[in-house]
C-alpha cells in the first residue's frame, strides 16, 4: 500500500500516461473547484480531438477550447465572459466551425453519467424537455441524443438519454490518500457520477493524507481507491476557482483578469501564454502569481477553519475477546476453545 | 417615508415577497439568492433554501458566487447531489424556483441558450443549466429580469413556460397540473399570467416608473391589470438587509463594475510603485 501503489505522480506524468488524443474526457468538478492544473497540463501537452463533457463549463472549458483540444462539447452551461459585451472561446469556435456542441439540461446531462456510473445503458429523464429545442435540436448525437421508450409497467412514454462512459475523468478534490481514496465535500453536484462513470480517473488534491484519516471519515470519500489511476498532489490546484476549506475563488484573477481577457481571442491567447503555457507546473504558476500580485493577494484567499462535527464511529468493543481473554459470547479463552475443538475431533493434523 | 432605494434593490425585495414561510425554495445566483436570504431573515424563517448543486437548507452569510458556493454559507443541513436535487423537484417537493431571463415570450417561455443561429450564434448564452428542469416541475416559477428582452418568438426554446398559452401546458400531460411561471419581476414592475389565457400582463408597477417605459420594451400589445397597483416601497429593514448582505447588488451592475475596475487599477499601480521603490 502507500507509495507502493505507484499511483502518486506529477500532473505531467498523469496526463502523459492516461489522457490521449481523441479521448472522451469529462471534467469531474461542477461549477466550483475545477481541476485547473490538470486542465492546464492537458493543454500544455497539446492533446487534441476530445469529446469533452462538462456539466458547467467555466474557465476550464474556455481554455480547453481555446487550446484547440476539443472537437465536440457535451454540456448544459457554458461561461460567457463579460456578459453581453464579451464573447467566449466556445462562441468563437462554434462560429469558426471548429467545435460542435450538444446541449442538455443539468439533469439530463447528469443522468447520462449516472447511467454510465451504474453500468446501465440508458437512464429515464424528466419528460418536460420534449417541448423544448433541447430535445428537438440534435447535434452530433443525432437521434441518440434522446430516445423515447414505453414504460413496461405504466405504458407511459419515457424520455431517455444514453449512458456516457468517458475514457478519462480529471477531477480535483480536497484530499486523498496515496492509494487514491478521494475525499470531497461541499456542493456534491455531479462530481462522483462524473468520476465513477469514467474508465480512468485522474485525481488531483490539495493534500495527500494518511490512510487512517480516510478510514476514520469514509463518508467523505466519493471515489474509492480501486477506481483511481493517478493521484496528483497539487496545492492551489483549482486556483482561480475555490476549494472549500482551503481557499476562496480569486475574483481578482477570475473576474478581473480571466473574464476580461477571454472576451477576445487575442486576449485569451495572451492570458494563456502567461498562465498556462508560461508555467510548466503549478509551483511555477503560484510563484508567478506571487511575483506579479504579491503573496498577500494569495493569502487573502486562504480559508479560515470551520470544522465539521466529528461523526462518532465508535463501538462497544473492538475484539471478540474480553479483558480476561474470554470470547464474549461463548465465554471461553482461545486455548480452551482449541482444547475443545481437539476433544471433539474437529482438528486435523 | 422610508429611505431611498435602488431599482435593483426593489427588484430583489419584490422577488423575496414571492417566498412564503415553510416553502422549499430553489435559488439561483444573484437576485434570487439575495431575495431568499432576505425572505428567510425577515419573514419566512422556516423556508428551506436550496441549490441544484445539492446544498440544502443553507444559512447564507453572504451572497453566493455561484450555485455550488458553499463558502458563503454558515452551514447547510443536507449535502445531496445534483441528480437527487432534480428528482426531488420532479417528485413535487419544490414549491418555488427562480430563473433569470435572457429572452422571454408572452407566455413565459424562455431562451437562455443562444441569440441568433444555434450552430453559428450571434451570441452564445450559457444554456439551460437547470432552468428547463426546474420550470417544468417546480410548483411555481418566478422569473427575474435585469437585462433580458421580451420577444415575440424565441431564438431557441430552452425552458417551457405556458407554451402556446391557454391550457396548452397542462394538456401535454408532461408537467404537474397548474405548474409554470407565476410571475416575472423586472426592475420596473411585476408581471403575472392571466389564469385563462396564460398571457403575461402587468400587475404591479414600481413607484416612479411610468407605464410607457415598460411598454416600449415589449413587442406585443401588453395587457395591463385593471387594478394595476404600485409596488409597496421597501422598508428600511429590507433595504438595510440587502445593502449589508449583497452590496454589489445595491451598487448595480454598472457602478459595481466601475468600482471593481478602479480598484484593480489602483492595486496594479500600488504594486508598480512598490517595485520601483
Amino acid at each position: 500500500m502507500g507509495e507502493a501503489s505507484g499511483k502518486v505522480m506529477s500532473a505531467r506524468e498523469a496526463i502523459e500516461k492516461f489522457v490521449h488524443d481523441g479521448d472522451e474526457v469529462v471534467i469531474g468538478n461542477y461549477t466550483v473547484g475545477s481541476c485547473a492544473e490538470l486542465v492546464y497540463e492537458i493543454i500544455r501537452q497539446g492533446r487534441k480531438g476530445f469529446t469533452l463533457y462538462s456539466q458547467s463549463g467555466i474557465f476550464d472549458v474556455e481554455v480547453l477550447v481555446a487550446g484547440g483540444c476539443v472537437n465536440r462539447l457535451v454540456t448544459t452551461y457554458v461561461l460567457r465572459s463579460g456578459g453581453k459585451k464579451g464573447g467566449s472561446a466556445v462562441e468563437r469556435a462554434l462560429n469558426a466551425g471548429t467545435l460542435e456542441i450538444e446541449d442538455y439540461t443539468n439533469f439530463e446531462y447528469n443522468a447520462r453519467l449516472v447511467a454510465g456510473m451504474h453500468g446501465f445503458t440508458f437512464m429515464p429523464v424528466l419528460e418536460g424537455v420534449r417541448v423544448t429545442d433541447i430535445f428537438r435540436k440534435r447535434g452530433f448525437m443525432g437521434e441518440n441524443k434522446f430516445q423515447i421508450i414505453s414504460c413496461p409497467y405504466t405504458r407511459r412514454e419515457i424520455v431517455t438519454v444514453p449512458a456516457a462512459t468517458p475514457d478519462v475523468c480529471v477531477i480535483h478534490v480536497q484530499r486523498a490518500d496515496t492509494d487514491g481514496n478521494a475525499q470531497y465535500w461541499g456542493a456534491m453536484g455531479s462530481v462522483a457520477a462524473a468520476a465513477l462513470s469514467s474508465k480512468k480517473i485522474i485525481v488531483s488534491c490539495e493534500e495527500i493524507v494518511e490512510h487512517d484519516i480516510i478510514q476514520s471519515s469514509p463518508h467523505l470519500t466519493i471515489i474509492p481507491a480501486y477506481r483511481v489511476n493517478a493521484v496528483v498532489e497539487v496545492p492551489w490546484g483549482a486556483h482561480p476557482t475555490e476549494v472549500l476549506g482551503y481557499y476562496n475563488v480569486d475574483t481578482f484573477m477570475y473576474n478581473g483578469l480571466f473574464t476580461a481577457a477571454a472576451a477576445t481571442a487575442d486576449g485569451l491567447a495572451a492570458w494563456m501564454d502567461e498562465w498556462v503555457y508560461g508555467c510548466p507546473d503549478r509551483t511555477a504558476y503560484i510563484d508567478r502569481y506571487i511575483q506579479r500580485f504579491g503573496v498577500e493577494t494569495l493569502n487573502e484567499l486562504r480559508a479560515r477553519p470551520l470544522y465539521s462535527a466529528p461523526a462518532n464511529y465508535g463501538a462497544a468493543f473492538t475484539s471478540h475477546w474480553d479483558h480476561e481473554g474470554r470470547e464474549r459470547s461463548m465465554g471461553v479463552t482461545l486455548p480452551q476453545l482449541e482444547k475443545l475443538l481437539k476433544e471433539r475431533g474437529k482438528l486435523y493434523e | 417615508m422610508s429611505k431611498p432605494y435602488t431599482l435593483d434593490e426593489l427588484l430583489a425585495i419584490a422577488v423575496a415577497r414571492e417566498i412564503h414561510d415553510y416553502e422549499n425554495v430553489v435559488l439561483g445566483v444573484g437576485v434570487p439568492m439575495t431575495a431568499g436570504a432576505l425572505a428567510k431573515a425577515l419573514f419566512a424563517p422556516h423556508a428551506t433554501l436550496m441549490m441544484e448543486s445539492g446544498i440544502v437548507d443553507i444559512r447564507p452569510l453572504l451572497s453566493l458566487n455561484n450555485i455550488a458556493d458553499a463558502h458563503s454559507a454558515r452551514g447547510f443541513s443536507y449535502a445531496t447531489d445534483l441528480f437527487s436535487a432534480f428528482t426531488a423537484t420532479y417528485r413535487g417537493f419544490v414549491d418555488v424556483c427562480f430563473l433569470g431571463v435572457a429572452q422571454v415570450d408572452k407566455f413565459g417561455n424562455l431562451n437562455t441558450t443562444v441569440i441568433g443561429d444555434y450552430e453559428k450564434p450571434t451570441m452564445r448564452l450559457p444554456g439551460s443549466g437547470g432552468a428547463a428542469d426546474f420550470i417544468a416541475y417546480s410548483k411555481r416559477t418566478v422569473l427575474t429580469m435585469r437585462g433580458g428582452t421580451f420577444v415575440n418568438k424565441l431564438d431557441y426554446f430552452t425552458s417551457p413556460g405556458y407554451l402556446d398559452g391557454g391550457d396548452s401546458r397542462d394538456r401535454t400531460g408532461l408537467f404537474p397540473q397548474g405548474s409554470g411561471p407565476s410571475a416575472l419581476i423586472s426592475t420596473k414592475g411585476v408581471f403575472r399570467f392571466d389564469p385563462a389565457t396564460k398571457e403575461m400582463y402587468l400587475a404591479e408597477i414600481f413607484p416612479a416608473v411610468d407605464i410607457e417605459s415598460i411598454k416600449k420594451d415589449i413587442p406585443w400589445e401588453l395587457k395591463v391589470a385593471s387594478d394595476l397597483s404600485v409596488t409597496q416601497r421597501p422598508s428600511d429593514e429590507e433595504i438595510d438587509f440587502i445593502r449589508n448582505f449583497a452590496p454589489e447588488l445595491s451598487a448595480g451592475r454598472e457602478l459595481a463594475a466601475d468600482l471593481r475596475a478602479a480598484r484593480l487599477r489602483n492595486k496594479a499601480e500600488q504594486r508598480a510603485r512598490k517595485h520601483v521603490s
